[in-house]
């Protein structure tokens, strides 16, 4: 009988997620929802917060000496307190003082005042910045009982199912004594289990973990979003009808790490679930466009637009591909060629998987399968597919077997999945960067935590290459002389096929190093716990700017003696947030370190974002490194800022694309 | 059609629904320019949707059987390259559910439903605030009123009774109009006087009144539903509107247009009657001057407004109907803006609203003729409404302008500065603004323009001789009535006086003795001679003047000139004293034109007008060419004749203490100016003088925006001094 009873309320809670429906402002109502968001969030400010953090930190006498039955007694009232929303400032204090002691009793770890003020902020329902190495782990784990208390379910956000798993564990026994259950979601763990994972107090999991099972959640309740229209679900949720229960209860609070990665970075990027389509057989089709896109010239045929992925057909290109086609049908060509709008579509898409699509950058071919890759992180995207016809446009192109189309099922974008959550907070290492959007799209303010010690780290000055290669080999020789030094180094590249090019260079100089990209996505965490080795043969690790992300190294003795890590970045990527965050690995908890960066004006940012002004300067300037880097650094820094505005606008279109289809198309 | 992509995304979200059309939802067949169309309409919400072939039959297929994703793909293999790509097919069904014509196989959600139906109200709420010139307040819902009078007026909805229509139309404008077409031109004075703005606008709601009911009852006659009656405060005068838009359904356009037109076929109706009671009754009649009403403001609004296709009142949605170009405002915007997006940013994925050239013709010129007449009347309206109403003009002129300029102005720099699709060409589209920008600039900032100004004035003679009693006496005959042309020495009345007379007869005699007194004594007393001869003299000049009395009995005009003021025959029998004022001989031939200034207006008149013309009220074809003699720079507030005052049905209000009808509250400037051809004399019906006169003064050429921005100038500091 409880069981059904439990087994409605997961129907219950997971259908009133299902239509809420977060609204999107625009114009004067977003100002006017900004300045409430400021105003209802106005108590909890930093000063609020580090005054509370404060408090708590005097508590920390009365529970050290406090009995194991006394601080049992003292976490059951705060539950109790919490789950019948009876906290006050002075009880949330306490809860805090006693969750700290719990965790410094069991893993040894007594939370800084900051730590605490952290997780006072994630409690109230902020974005907090707390830079790489100041315990972000901990901090989230004396708050995210406070949380879950409150919200009887907290789904904890991880950057991968390896540190879902490593957290969830490690955090166990500390959650355990907070009188709640953990778990965690990860890709390995078959679906019939994770009913019973989602069923848990607190549950650590990928965004795309989650997202899957809700969504597929979604697909199984189709057309419902009443109970009342569920009453046949509910009816066989008594009789245990599998496969209607909904796996995912509802949305209830969650807490992401790394928020600016996942909230704002990845936030458009829609999880879609797809199957093929069984009805009709393109693979013929597709080959015959890749062979077709083969025959047209670039500039007299089509144009391509790198930066929106685009190819535009020119007069001459439509006449051709009309000659192309008519000539195509004439020798058995498929029959679809007859429609010219169609064809010219499908011809555009053969262009730009061959021309915007590049194997080593986008994309890698594994197994003769296509595998996409993470143009953030690096990583590959297992399972994933890109839409319409594209996929199955580069598989032709590689000259792999061509797959089935697929037809999108259902799709959700991060954005819109994290805005259903009534409770949301989150903490990453660079916020203040991305205040506007978290408190235009996901209302939510954003606080800096000041750091527990001042942070020794030596920016190293920016030096511009007027040629790539200079750059390169000017890396290379930077990485020598730093090695020598008995430092590790730490280097980031914008793409896998960056890092394989330096790895070579590396490998030509006689350098040992590591490389961890999307092709080594297993093994990165023991390179990680490697990469702070000093000493003679000093760890070098080649990553991707995102790989890695949410691990921390930690150099050693010697490496600390030498002078900390040193991190190079071999580009600016297109957002300062994440050179900030990259930079951020050398120097943490105030350890000593140092960081440059190498650019050049042939770097694909400018090349993108500001040409004209890169080719003037690079027209102006003859030797092959810039002695004055004030002009190119404004000219990287303007191009850095116009990409962010460019990502900002592509991310608000979505949000109000998803929007209109919410608001416009019948059902959910 | 270059860029009409197949897939959408966001597919999956009606692949598997299985929708139709609401059982209630009823579909009309149009032909628009040969093609044919399918109007959806919910007679219950008013709510239309226009759909063309291959939509319809796209809309047919959906029968709460077939999935969207069925009908698509037997869609697209019946039509190929025509048929609905999948975003056109969920902008369609958005659009149909959005407008509650489709109902759908899934519960609606209440809050989705709520959501809507406030967006809706917030839409309907800001474009009342943008249209604030068109303000709109909904009253009741006519229709029974109108179901009740239709079968009355049914009869008459007909050919024959257009025919009598027309009849009566034109019997009217024959009979009545035409040959009193000066008359009837001269009223306007009277008319537009503020004596009969009470009258003038009782008569206007009601044959605003009478407009609507022809909507309303041509619309029920062909079985349409009026839902909405309401009034509209256009540019703050209340006029009445129904909401006829049920007849956007009808089949037949004729039915449509007789519709749109049946407010003005109405209005006119009482339009011709009112004629032919205005022309057989005499001057000075409250019928007279209520029928003259009646045609004035029926034929004033016809003009200005229903018939104007330009702005969307009747004449707009007739001359769509007639083109067969629906939503010709809204396409012809689009048409203007995809022209500039493909010919000035050359962007390739810009979509022209019709395939159709010839369409595409009319919705240029439309385009350009509504976007130039909207700024002009935008303009117009506002200095209008500001001289008389100062702070709602600026209030209204500032809001309009903000919606109407700075706000479009504004999305499109946003527009310009955001827009992904033209980030690949964005300095050539902004240099294309720019040069678009600096063309309007350029023809309103830089080229001249003509400036024309107006002011009233009055017909002043400059030979204007007051005449005066010169003896007394009785009035015995009056030789000549005012408007009499006299020549110099013609006697205008004459006198008796038998005083005179008698001082005459009495002089003579005394003349007589004295005279041969002094006879006597020449002989006689030498010595007292003299002085008899002396008594004889000073009797002799009494004698000339009592002379001079009587012929002063005598009065005669002073010059040539025509006889003005009091009717001497009114004094007839009567006795009047020396130096009483009887007449005026006022020289016609040599006239000058005396016009006022109001302050406001001096700073264009220092400038020097190039160019002066006049044209009489009596003859208003003519235009006179002037010149100007002289501009009294010095503040007066006495006006050259009464006729220019409010009293006298000018323009200028008239001081609260006046007596004489010329006395202003606010200062005036006067000015002369000579003109030859209205003192052509007899010749051509001449001027009187005290008559009232246009003048028109063109100045320098100068540019629209400068022109605008002194009479704003002008506008503002007149107000600031009150």
């Amino acid at each position: 009988m409880s069981h059904t009873v439990t087994q409605y309320a997961v129907l219950y809670d997971s259908l009133r997620s299902r239509r809420a429906r977060p609204v999107i402002h625009k114009g004067l109502d977003l100002i006017a929802s900004r300045v409430r968001t400021g105003l209802v969030h106005a108590r909890t400010r930093a000063s609020y917060l580090l005054d509370q953090a404060q408090k708590t930190d005097q508590l920390a006498r009365e529970y050290r000496h406090m009995s194991e039955g006394a601080l049992d007694d003292a976490i059951a009232r705060a539950h109790e307190l919490f789950a019948r929303a009876r906290q006050d400032a002075e009880r949330v204090r306490h809860a805090l003082a006693a969750t700290r002691e719990v965790a410094r009793r069991i893993t040894g770890e007594e939370a800084y005042v900051v730590q605490l003020m952290g997780a006072l902020g994630l409690y109230h329902g902020r974005i907090i910045e707390m830079l790489t190495g100041e315990g972000k782990t901990l901090t989230g784990s004396i708050a995210a009982p406070l949380i879950a208390w409150r919200h009887k379910r907290l789904h904890v956000f991880t950057v991968n199912d390896y540190l879902a798993s490593r957290d969830a564990e490690s955090r166990r026994p500390v959650y355990r004594r907070c009188l709640l259950d953990v778990g965690a979601i990860t890709q390995e763990l078959p679906h019939h289990e994770r009913a019973a994972v989602y069923a848990r107090g607190i549950v650590y999991g990928t965004p795309k973990q989650i997202v899957a099972d809700y969504l597929r959640d979604q697909i199984k309740l189709g057309a419902a979003n009443t109970p009342w229209t569920a009453r046949h679900l509910v009816s066989q949720v008594g009789s245990g009808g599998e496969g209607l229960n909904p796996i995912v209860p509802g949305l209830r609070a969650a807490l992401v790490d790394e928020a600016d990665a996942v909230l704002i970075d990845e936030g458009v990027v829609p999880l879609i679930i797809a199957r093929s389509r069984r009805e009709d057989d393109m693979a013929k089709v597709y080959r015959e466009a890749a062979a077709l896109a083969g025959k047209l010239d670039e500039e007299a045929d089509f144009t391509i637009d790198h930066v929106a992925r685009k190819v535009d057909l020119t007069r001459r290109g439509q006449d051709r591909a009309t000659v192309l086609f008519d000539d195509l049908l004439a020798h058995g060509g498929e029959p679809i060629w007859a429609a010219t709008r169609r064809g010219e579509e499908l011809l555009r898409q053969a262009l730009v998987a061959k021309h915007c699509y590049l194997h080593g950058q986008q994309y890698q071919v594994v197994d003769g399968k296509i595998m996409i890759v993470d143009e953030y992180t690096g990583r590959f995207l297992a399972d994933r597919q890109w839409e319409h016809g594209l996929h199955q446009a580069v598989e032709a192109k590689e000259g792999l077997e061509v797959t089935a189309d697929r037809e999108t099922l259902a799709r959700l974008s991060f954005q819109r999945f994290f805005r259903t959550y009534p409770f949301l907070c989150g903490m990453t290492g660079t916020a203040a960067d991305a205040t506007g959007e978290m408190e235009a799209v996901y209302s939510r303010p954003v606080t800096v935590v000041p750091t527990n010690k001042p942070i020794a780290r030596a920016q190293y000055p920016l030096r511009v290459f007027r040629a790539v290669r200079d750059k390169w080999s000017a890396i290379a020789a930077s990485i020598e002389e730093i090695h020598a030094q008995g430092r590790p180094i730490l280097v980031g590249t914008r793409s896998i096929a960056a890092s394989e090019l330096l790895s070579r260079l590396l490998d030509l100089r006689g350098l040992s190093h590591q490389t961890l990209n999307a092709n080594f996505d297993k093994e990165e965490a023991d390179l990680i716990s490697k990469a702070g080795m000093g000493g003679p043969d000093a760890a070098i690790t080649v990553a991707t700017n995102m790989a890695g992300r949410g691990t921390d190294i930690k150099p050693d003795a010697r490496a600390l003696a030498a002078g900390g890590l040193h991190v190079i970045l071999t580009e600016m990527h297109g957002a300062k947030r994440i050179d900030r965050q990259f930079i951020g690995r050398a120097g943490r908890q105030g350890d000593p370190g140092s960081a440059q960066i190498f650019v050049s004006l042939e770097d694909e940012l400018v090349q993108r974002h500001a040409p004209l002004l890169a080719r003037t300067l690079r027209v102006r300037v003859r030797e092959a490194e810039l002695r004055n880097t004030a002009l190119a650094a404004r000219l990287f820094r303007l191009a850095q800022r116009r990409s962010e505005a460019r990502d900002r606008r592509n991310r608000s279109a979505v949000l109000r694309q998803d929007d209109w289809i919410d608001k416009h198309l019948p059902g959910g | 059609m270059s860029e009409r992509s197949t897939f959408s995304p966001f597919w999956h979200r009606v692949r598997a629904m299985k929708p139709r059309l609401r059982p209630h939802v009823q579909i009309t067949r149009q032909h628009y320019r040969g093609k044919r169309w399918h109007v959806v309409h919910d007679p219950s919400s008013n709510h239309f949707y226009r759909l063309n072939a291959v939509a319809h039959e796209f809309v047919g297929l959906l029968d709460g059987s077939r999935t969207v994703e069925d009908v698509w793909r037997l869609s697209l293999t019946r039509h190929a390259d025509d048929a609905l790509t999948q975003n056109e097919v969920l902008q369609l069904l958005s659009q149909l559910y959005g407008s509650n014509l489709l109902s759908a196989d899934v519960t609606p959600e209440t809050e989705q439903l709520l959501r809507r139906g406030r967006e809706r109200t917030a839409q309907k709420a800001k474009q009342q605030a943008i249209g604030l010139m068109y303000f709109r307040v909904r009253l009741f819902n006519p229709d029974a009123i109108l179901a009740w009078l239709e079968p009355i007026v049914r009869p008459l909805i007909s050919p024959v009774g257009f025919l009598a229509w027309c009849v009566l139309v034109l019997g009217a404008f024959a009979y009545a109009i035409v040959p009193n077409w000066d008359r009837l031109l001269s009223g306007v004075d009277s008319a537009i006087a503020p004596s009969n703005w009470g009258w003038m606008f009782v008569v206007f709601v009601v044959l605003k009144l009478i407009h609507e009911a022809g909507h309303g009852l041509i619309c029920k006659r062909f079985g349409g539903q009026v839902p909405e009656f309401g009034v509209m405060l256009l540019v703050l005068v209340p006029a009445p509107f129904v909401d006829a838009s049920s007849s956007w359904a009808f089949p037949s356009k004729w039915r449509r247009m007789a519709v749109g037109a049946g407010g003005m076929i109405f209005e006119l109706t009482v339009a011709a009657l009112a004629a032919l009671l205005w022309a057989s009754t005499a001057e000075g009649q409250l019928l007279h001057q209520l029928a003259y009403n009646a045609i004035f403001s029926a034929s004033v609004s016809t003009i200005l407004f229903n018939a104007n296709p330009l702005m969307k009142f009747d004449g707009y949605y007739i001359l769509s109907d007639l083109l067969e170009v629906p939503n010709l405002m809204q396409r012809s915007q689009a048409m203007l803006k995809f022209l500039v997006q493909r010919h000035a940013f050359r962007m390739k994925s810009a979509v022209p609203p019709t395939g159709s050239l010839s369409e595409a013709g009319v919705l240029v010129l439309y385009g350009l003729g509504a976007m130039i007449y909207r700024v002009f009347l935008f303009i117009s309206i506002t200095l209008y409404v500001m001289g008389k109403m100062f702070a709602i003009g600026l209030f209204l002129a500032l809001w309009t302008a903000g919606m109407w300029f700075v706000l479009p102005v504004g999305g499109f720099i946003h527009w310009l500065a955001t827009n992904p699709g033209i980030a690949d060409r964005r300095p050539r589209v902004i240099a294309a603004s720019l040069g678009m920008a600096a063309l309007v600039v350029l023809a309103l900032g830089v080229i001249p323009a003509p400036d024309r100004r107006r002011a009233d004035g009055v017909v002043e003679s400059l030979a204007d001789t007051g005449v005066f009693f010169g003896a007394d006496g009785f009035v015995e005959a009056a030789h000549a009535r005012p408007g009499d042309r006299v020549r110099k020495g013609d006697p205008l009345v004459t006198l008796t006086s038998d005083k005179l007379r008698a001082q005459l007869a009495m002089s003579e005699g005394v003349l007589a003795e004295a005279e041969s007194k002094a006879l006597e004594s020449t002989v006689s007393q030498p010595a007292a001679a003299k002085a008899a001869m002396e008594y004889c003299e000073a009797i002799r000049a009494q004698i000339a003047w009592i002379q001079s009395k009587i012929e002063a009995l005598t009065v005669r005009a002073p010059h040539d000139g025509v006889v003005v003021g009091q009717d001497p025959h009114a004094l007839l029998g009567k006795f009047v004293q020396e130096g009483t004022p009887l007449c005026e001989v006022v020289d016609d031939t040599s006239v000058r034109l005396t016009a006022v200034f109001t302050q406001t207006e001096a700073a264009w008149l220092r400038e020097g007008p190039i160019k002066v013309e006049a044209r009489l009220v009596s003859r208003v074809h003519d235009v006179i060419p002037a010149t100007t003699d002289r501009i009294i720079a010095a503040g007066t507030r006495d006006l050259p004749h009464e006729s220019l005052s409010f009293k006298g049905g000018g323009q200028l209000p008239n001081s609260p203490e006046d007596r004489s009808g010329r006395q202003t509250t606010d200062a005036v400037f006067k000015g002369y100016f000579l003109a030859e051809g209205v003192a052509s004399g007899e010749a051509r019906g001449a001027a009187v003088p005290g008559e009232r006169v246009a003048l028109r003064f063109t100045l320098d050429r100068k540019p629209l925006a400068a022109q605008w921005y002194l009479r704003l100038r002008q506008t503002l500091q007149g107000r600031a001094k009150v």
